[in-house]
Parts: structure tokens; sequence; C-alpha cells
């Protein structure tokens, strides 16, 4: 399953971070494929990015402390859920999924039967997992 | 939200049993089951799963307060 946390339409304070990243720019007729996408991410460990099925690749913009603080509360409650009924794994927002379409996403949280993850190789699970 | 409503869809398209959209700005709760249209739930304290997440829910207040 996947949460998807809408950032809040008004921030009265934006919270300034001095190590924020600048935007990263793409050319708009950029396509790549997911192992490309892939070798990009490897260098760009900081940016949060995702892969459209059409192959743009899409920089999220990074949340602010509301959101990020609602994640963490959020990601939370599934943890204590997945420990208590086991057979669930969590991940939260810097995962990325490879979905059949060929996009490559990261909900701000997902659960994930345990039995799916461990059927992946050590390898899918060290790079982005089926 | 159209950009978070279409990757919901594309959640659903390739296979995600349940999707949670939740929208703190209006305390609400897009549900997304595995087909079909989504259902929005709002003034809900507490989100429960559908059975195939069997004790699975979430304390919505204290996400919306967090």
């Amino acid at each position: 399953m996947t949460l998807t946390t809408s950032p809040a339409t008004t921030h009265t304070a934006a919270p300034v971070s001095l190590d924020a990243l600048p935007p990263l720019r793409l050319p708009p007729g950029l396509r790549l494929t997911p192992e490309q996408f892939e070798l990009v991410c490897a260098e760009n460990r900081d940016a949060v990015l995702e892969l459209a099925a059409d192959g743009r690749v899409i920089a999220i913009t990074p949340t602010g402390s509301e959101t990020s603080g609602r994640n963490s509360d959020l990601l939370f409650q599934l943890q204590t859920f997945a420990k208590s009924s086991g057979g669930w794994k969590v991940f939260e927002s810097s995962g990325g999924f490879r979905l059949p379409d060929g996009s490559i996403v990261s909900p701000d949280a997902s659960l994930v039967r345990l039995e799916r993850w461990q059927a992946l190789s050590p390898e899918q699970r060290r790079s982005l997992g089926a | 939200m159209s950009a978070l409503r279409q990757k919901m869809a594309a959640y659903q398209a390739n296979g995600a049993r349940l999707g949670w959209l939740l929208i703190p700005h209006d305390q609400a709760v897009e549900v997304w089951p595995a087909s079909g249209a989504s259902q929005r739930l709002e003034q809900i304290d507490v989100l429960k799963a559908t059975p195939e997440f069997a004790g699975l829910q979430l304390q919505l207040a204290e996400i919306w307060a967090a």
C-alpha cells in the first residue's frame, strides 16, 4: 500500500535550510531509461527524484517542516503496526519503487508484504526494488 | 492536488492494494482501493484499512496535530 501526504498549501513561516540544494534544472526533452535514472540517482544521493513512465525525470520539492513532522508520525504508526502484526515491511520516502509501467516512484510511506520483499534478490534490494 | 491524484491513480494501475492520500489542509483522506474510484473521508479520527490489512489503522487526529 502507498501513502502520500499533500503538502500544506500555505506556509506562514517557511523553514529555511542553509544546506538546501538548488533546484535541479532538467532539459525539457530529457528522457531516461530506468537504468540511466539509477545512475543519475547514484551520483546525486541528496536529490529526491522520480522517473515517470515516459522517461521524464521529476524533481520532488523538499517538504516543509510541517509535512515532515506529520510524515514521521505516520511512519511511526505504520512501524508500530508492522512490528506488532508481523509480515510487513515499512519504507519511507527515500526508497524508490520500480513499477510495472517503468516508472520509479517514492511514496511518503509504503507497506510491503514481507514475502514480496524477501523474494527480491540482494541486488534488487540494494537498488530500486520491484 | 491533481498531480498527487495522478500519482495515486498510477499506484493503483500498477497494482497497489490500497492507497491513502492524506490532505492535512482539509483534514481529509482519499482512499484509493485496488481498483475503482477513490472515496473521500472527512471528520474521522481513526482510519481503518481494508480487511486485507487486518489490524491496520491510522490515528488521524495524531497525524493532523503532529
